[in-house]
């Protein structure tokens, strides 16, 4: 074994040096032959004879060269290099069959490796942090009565407990980190212009907790949190685009909320932060100053840091070397159970026991299960695209193969081995899969990048060396089963068949077309299940963008406005009043209004409590009685265009001083009023207190998003609110919402040159991005279903037209005894058709399972829906149909003559 | 000519220049076939050029070394010497050419007898 490594190792060497061992063969073998001459020479021989008796002597020297030179490198290259160009010679000898099997496994495999991409980032990788198995986000089941959180609930914990965590716990680290503001970003400015900035407030320790080093500069350290230094710093990308890597970066000022942070590092490349979707530009040490408070929330209560009852730190823990996950685990419970009543009431006799739990600290922290689920459901969904794009190009290779017995009998017969046959068919595989793996990285790259903005993920998801190791192997595997399955069609076959007439060899051997027509049929089946799925998710699109919104949000733009410096009620209807007025004096403007929550977000205030008029609301318990509501501003119904049934919008005289006013949906009045004439009744909450007159009653109309239901709900101004920091303002124009921006923009700047418009676009935007993940699913569905369609019907037309050029001479016999042109034409499309019916059977109930999978993906749909069955059966007789129509016309134009005599 | 003479048997040739430069040194093919014609008493045909095929296939194994060197004549010349994994690499075939012919020679042996 030594020796043959050795052997192997020289042989390499040889390959690299082989003309200067040629030569310095060439000086050795002359140096025998002259000292041979000489010796002859002196037993008296003349030169020349003496020459003629060396070289006989010595032998053959260009055999002995030729052997000396293959001995002394491998052939090993100069082989796979011969293999290689005829290969290629081979390929482009059929250049349609080349570019159908190319396109066919680039389609297929780069399908997979895309959305194994998204799904590898998503679901599975890691955060780049070090000793990730000791790293982990900290979930909570519940908060005690009396606290507030922001949304997140189980991501969220108070100051108090992350203390508690910290001091007692007995966990390494605990690392806390909270959002700028709901959106995640906080207005910026690096030079002249602000812009908004994803960022996150975080814990001294925070770096050197996850174990994240820098590109320059420090991380953060204890101080920093205790003193709550204005210090930042930056990511490797956002040190790309904002100071093109400078590295006197250092030192210079960034602008956070006009405050002015000093940039002290550039964060690890690659490390994006550890908010998932959202990849940060920035992280700040714990502030204490009232307009950083967590979330960006106002500070009317105090900020997170003295206000325990303020749910909003995000925690991470790094457990101790040789501690076990269920350990840390235990013991953080024990203080968790304490401490989260810090500050809070006590905890009541029976009360649930709230649980923290550890999860892993992947680059997505508990990713909403619908969007896992999708992702696994598009992943099976590439995988049946694979399999019938794999079997499609074995069915091809196997024809191609069958059609070229004739060479492969010649090549055999004129000496070539079995073993060479072999080594050539495998490198025509393999030049096949490289062609078409290179075609499908190429491929995913655009595609993943395509499926990350449609799923509005902007963190990184390109593939990265697990995935390409993936690809590898699939394309690996693929290429041992492109070689090795036609392999048996191709060598079945001695020297001998090559003197045969191929009369006889004609018909294709009876388990040759049962194993074709098992792979057709399984296609069949593969593609009825890829048709309903695609069906079942198109028809969910149709319905999710059939549905009625109920008001016109083509033509509003919304954007958020964030002043900094709002403290008090007076001061914010001051401010958003006042902003109504000068955005209204914009030419061309036809209303201006404002919203808490921008409608289509998903955000919504939920609450419960109602009386009418001080009574029970329409035999409802009060307490039980629950609404969402929304603050907004005058205008606001006319705005965005929904039909008010009855009474009037709110208007400029509804003010602070004013009356109390709402109005409320249909629904809230049929359901608490009793009656659709709510207009002139008084609502309060459940103890009757806070009373508002009802002034108007709007049609329902969609709030959240398009899938709700609808809801009671009621609308107040929020002129008659309390403080409020943050509105969208929604306006609306004539044209393209967007154009107006920049004259938007510039009324912003007056008012205040360090406010951005947050989140700037039109109102049917919004909407649309509320189902845009099931739109995106649907769509992709689709196209897989289209994909897959496409290839059965190449495969099919392949196999048949295969098939069809085989058995001319047998339809030449057929047609020279009689049959009609018309027999020919159905006895082909007969045998498609009926390999249609058995795979639509077979599909059947493999559809039924893979649509009760789907269920809960759907919308205003049943997985049983008929009209999708009916789409897919459809689709798939057509294709057969399709596929079969050209090699059936072939068969028919067969000359008996010609067919006959050809062979 | 052809019945006085013999072949050299596959392999022995590689057994043969191993000894050979065992017992002499450093030498150069030339030196070698000259040696085996010696040895051999003009017993066994050999195209001299089948030496270096061999000895290329000695140095692939890493039996042999070589370098080149001047011979006695003043030639430019590759001089080849045993390496310590050929010098036990000879050992071990000598034993199996022994046995081998040991055997051979007692099968011969005893088909005289009957």
């Amino acid at each position: 074994m030594f020796e043959r490594a050795l052997t192997f190792g020289a042989r390499l060497k040889g390959f690299f040096g082989q003309r200067l061992a040629d030569s310095s063969f060439d000086e050795e073998m002359n140096t025998h032959l002259e000292m041979l001459t000489e010796k002859y020479e002196r037993v008296g021989m003349s030169s020349k004879e003496a020459a003629r008796a060396a070289r006989r002597q010595f032998g053959n020297t260009t055999l002995l060269k030729q052997r000396q030179r293959e001995a002394r490198t491998t052939m090993f290259f100069a082989n796979i290099w011969r293999d290689m160009r005829y290969g290629t010679r081979q390929l482009a000898k059929t250049p349609v069959f080349t570019i159908v099997c190319v396109l066919t496994l680039a389609l297929g495999v780069g399908a997979n490796t895309a959305v194994f991409s998204v799904m590898h980032a998503v679901l599975m990788k890691m955060l780049p942090v070090q000793d990730s198995s000791h790293v982990f986000y900290l979930h909570t089941s519940g908060y005690p009565d009396g606290a507030s959180q922001t949304g997140e609930t189980v991501t969220s914990f108070s100051y108090p407990v992350y203390r508690a965590f910290r001091e007692q716990s007995g966990l390494q680290d605990v690392m806390a980190f909270i959002p700028m503001s709901s959106s995640g970003k906080a207005p910026v400015r690096v030079g002249a212009v602000p812009e908004e900035a994803a960022g996150d407030m975080v814990s001294g320790n925070y770096f050197s907790g996850l174990g994240i080093g820098t590109e320059m500069g420090r991380g953060f350290v204890q101080k920093d949190e205790d003193d709550h230094t204005p210090v930042v710093v930056i990511s490797e990308s956002f040190w790309a685009t904002h100071y093109e890597r400078s590295r006197n970066v250092i030192g210079k000022a960034l602008y956070i909320k006009s405050i002015t942070f000093t940039i002290v590092g550039v964060a690890a490349k690659g490390f994006e932060g550890t908010e998932g979707r959202l990849p940060l530009d920035f992280w700040i040490p714990l502030q204490s100053r009232p307009e950083f408070n967590a979330w960006g929330a106002p500070a009317e209560q105090g900020i997170y840091l003295t206000a325990p009852q303020f749910w909003c730190m995000k925690l991470m823990a790094r457990t101790a070397p040789g501690v076990s996950r269920e350990q840390a685990l235990a013991k953080a419970q024990g203080i968790f159970q304490q401490a989260a009543y810090i500050g809070l009431a006590q905890r009541h006799q029976g009360d649930e026991t709230y649980q923290v739990s550890f999860h892993d600290a992947k680059q997505f922290d508990g990713q909403d299960n619908s969007f896992a689920r999708a992702l696994k459901v598009l992943m099976a969904m590439v995988c049946l695209v694979l399999l019938i794009a794999m079997s499609n190009v074995v069915m091809l290779l196997m024809a191609r193969n069958a059609n070229r017995q004739r060479e492969f009998s010649v090549r055999l017969a004129l000496g070539a081995g079995r073993k060479e046959m072999v080594r050539q068919l495998l490198t025509e595989s393999l030049l096949l899969v490289v062609a078409g793996g290179a075609v499908a990285w190429i491929f995913a790259l655009g595609a993943t990048r395509v499926l990350g903005s449609w799923a509005r993920i902007q963190s990184n998801l390109q593939p990265d060396n697990a995935v390409l190791w993936l690809t590898l192997s699939v394309l690996f595997l693929l290429a041992l089963v492109f070689g090795l399955a036609p392999l048996r069609s191709a060598m079945s076959n001695g020297p001998e068949m090559v003197v045969r007439s191929s009369a006889t060899a004609s018909q294709a051997s009876s388990q040759k077309v049962r194993a074709g027509n098992v792979v057709i049929v399984t296609q069949i089946a593969m593609c009825m299940v890829l048709l309903v799925g695609a069906g079942l998710l198109l028809g969910t699109l149709r319905n999710l963008l059939k549905t009625p919104l109920g008001q016109k949000p083509e033509g509003v733009l919304v954007f958020g406005v964030h002043p900094k410096h709002i403290s008090t009620k007076e001061e914010s209807v001051a401010f958003f009043v006042a902003l109504q007025q000068r955005l209204r004096t914009i030419p061309g403007v036809e209303s201006v209004s404002m919203a808490a929550n921008r409608p289509g977000s998903g955000w919504s205030s939920n609450g419960s409590g109602v009386t009418v008029d001080g009574h029970k609301p329409n035999g409802i318990e009060p307490e039980q009685a629950s609404w969402r509501q929304n603050w907004v501003g005058a205008d606001y119904f006319r705005t965005m265009g929904v039909q008010i049934a009855q009474g009037r919008d709110f208007s400029d005289a509804d003010s602070a001083t004013a009356p109390a006013v709402a109005i409320v949906n249909e629904t809230f009045a049929k359901k608490y009023v009793g009656t659709l004439n709510a207009v002139g009744h008084v609502i309060g909450n459940s103890k009757g207190l806070h009373p508002l007159l009802i002034v108007g009653v709007v049609k329902d109309h969609k709030y959240t998003g398009i899938t709700e239901e609808a809801k009671p709900m009621r609308w107040m101004m929020v002129t008659q609110a309390g403080a409020i920091n943050e509105l969208n303002i929604e306006m609306r124009v004539p044209g393209d919402p967007t154009e107006m921006l920049p004259a938007v923009r510039k009324v912003i700047t007056q008012v205040d040159p360090d406010m951005p418009l947050l989140e700037p676009m039109t109102q049917s935007a919004v909407f649309a991005q509320s189902i845009s993940q099931q739109a995106l699913f649907a769509r992709l569905a689709g196209c897989f279903g289209v994909l897959a369609v496409v290839l059965i019907a190449t495969g099919l037309y392949g196999t048949l037209a295969y098939r069809v050029s085989r058995r001319s001479a047998e339809i030449g016999v057929r047609m020279a005894l009689g049959a009609q042109r018309s027999q020919v034409v159905w006895m082909v499309l007969r045998g498609s058709l009926l390999l249609c019916v058995v795979g639509v059977i077979i599909g059947l109930p493999l559809a039924m399972a893979a649509g009760r999978g789907l269920e809960s993906s759907l919308y205003g749909m049943k997985s049983l829906d008929p009209a999708s069955y009916l789409f897919a059966i459809v689709g798939v007789a057509l294709v057969a149909l399709f596929a079969s129509a050209v090699p059936a016309g072939r068969a028919a134009s067969v000359d008996p003559l010609n067919a006959l005599r050809s062979d | 000519m052809a019945t006085d003479k013999s072949e050299v048997l596959q392999g022995t040739l590689d057994l043969m220049i191993l000894k050979t430069l065992q017992a002499l040194g450093p030498v150069h093919g030339f030196g070698i076939a000259r040696r085996i014609e010696q040895l051999s008493e003009d017993v066994l045909t050999l195209n001299e050029g089948t030496v270096y095929t061999s000895l290329l296939r000695l140095h692939q194994k890493g039996w042999i070394s070589s370098e080149w060197g001047v011979s006695e004549n003043n030639r430019r010349a590759r001089f080849y010497s045993i390496t310590r994994r050929g010098l036990k690499q000879l050992t071990v075939e000598t034993e199996n050419w022994e046995r081998i012919a040991a055997v051979i020679g007692r099968v011969l042996a005893l088909e005289t007898k009957a």
